[in-house]
């Protein structure tokens, strides 16, 4: 009996998903960070605050005062 | 974290191939390879479409699943980059995307495929930025320099936008919502994050 639910377990087990989106290592060499350049010297506020403000220029409503939401 | 993405508002988008001349331009793209090209629907015919189209920097990207080499890496802004001093030019990527974006150079004669080369979102590669390794190999990196995808910027009508999720959703949601349709968006949550439906993200008034 012992034998039959512990068979059972391990076939119950091998119906378990494998997770599919596993971080997969990464072979290659290692960048710098974006912030690590000139620029930015490594504050990394600054660098994704003015990719924010940069994005925002997009933004035409915003641009020409015609927001109807800002 | 930021997660960079691009939208492409098929209701602005005139086909003027703008950014993908931007992009040749900017990274000097070699001939043959096609970093960013216009889609069209029903080309000539009433309701005629364009979107622009790229390596889309999926949250879940299908080509760092398949790599066997595993040369494909994420960066804090979630942009999907590559070293091609691993890349064997195997072109499983090529077949995993949904998009269409891995490219490969004509190496040789008899077709031999190069490394694989697609958008970097202008954010380089694994070399030290702007040195001439990096843009040799993957482009000039405006992102280290405070700048958004060259494509994007160069946009005459603004259809394609570039940006951090949240800030790129809310001006679409402005356009969406002032022109009063488009509400449901299929797909929107998992590549954007927040809700499916348009009114419920934050931003823009509804």
């Amino acid at each position: 009996m012992r034998t039959i639910l512990v068979l059972a377990g391990l076939l119950a087990a091998a119906c378990g998903e494998i997770p599919q989106d596993a971080p997969k290592p990464y072979a290659g060499k290692e960048d710098t960070k974006a912030y690590a350049s000139d620029t930015f010297k490594g504050d990394k506020a600054k660098y994704e605050q003015t990719l924010a403000k940069r994005a925002e220029y997009q933004n035409e409503y915003v641009r020409t005062g015609d927001a109807k939401s800002k | 974290m930021a997660r960079m993405k691009f939208i492409c508002d098929a209701e602005r988008c005139i086909e003027c191939n703008g950014c993908a001349t931007a992009c040749k331009q900017e990274h000097e793209v070699p001939w043959g390879v096609n970093r960013r090209r216009l889609v069209t629907v029903n080309d000539g015919l009433p309701g005629e479409r364009s979107i622009s189209v790229a390596c889309m920097h999926c949250s879940d990207a299908p080509c760092m699943a398949v790599c066997p080499v595993d040369c494909f890496y994420k960066t804090d802004d979630g942009i999907v980059l590559h070293d091609k001093d691993l890349c064997i030019g195997c072109g499983y990527c090529f077949y995993a995307c949904p998009f269409g974006a891995p490219q490969f150079p004509q190496a040789g004669a008899f077709g031999l495929r190069g490394k694989m080369d697609k958008c970097t979102y202008c954010a380089g590669g694994p070399e030290e930025n702007h040195s001439v390794e990096e843009f040799r190999k993957y482009g000039r990196n405006r992102i280290a320099e405070g700048k958004l995808p060259a494509c994007a910027e160069m946009c005459s009508t603004k259809a394609l936008l570039a940006g951090d999720a949240a800030v790129i959703t809310s001006i679409y949601k402005t356009r969406v919502t002032t022109r009063g349709k488009g509400d449901e968006i299929w797909g929107w949550a998992v590549a954007y994050g927040g809700s499916g439906k348009l009114a419920e993200q934050g931003g823009g008034k509804a």
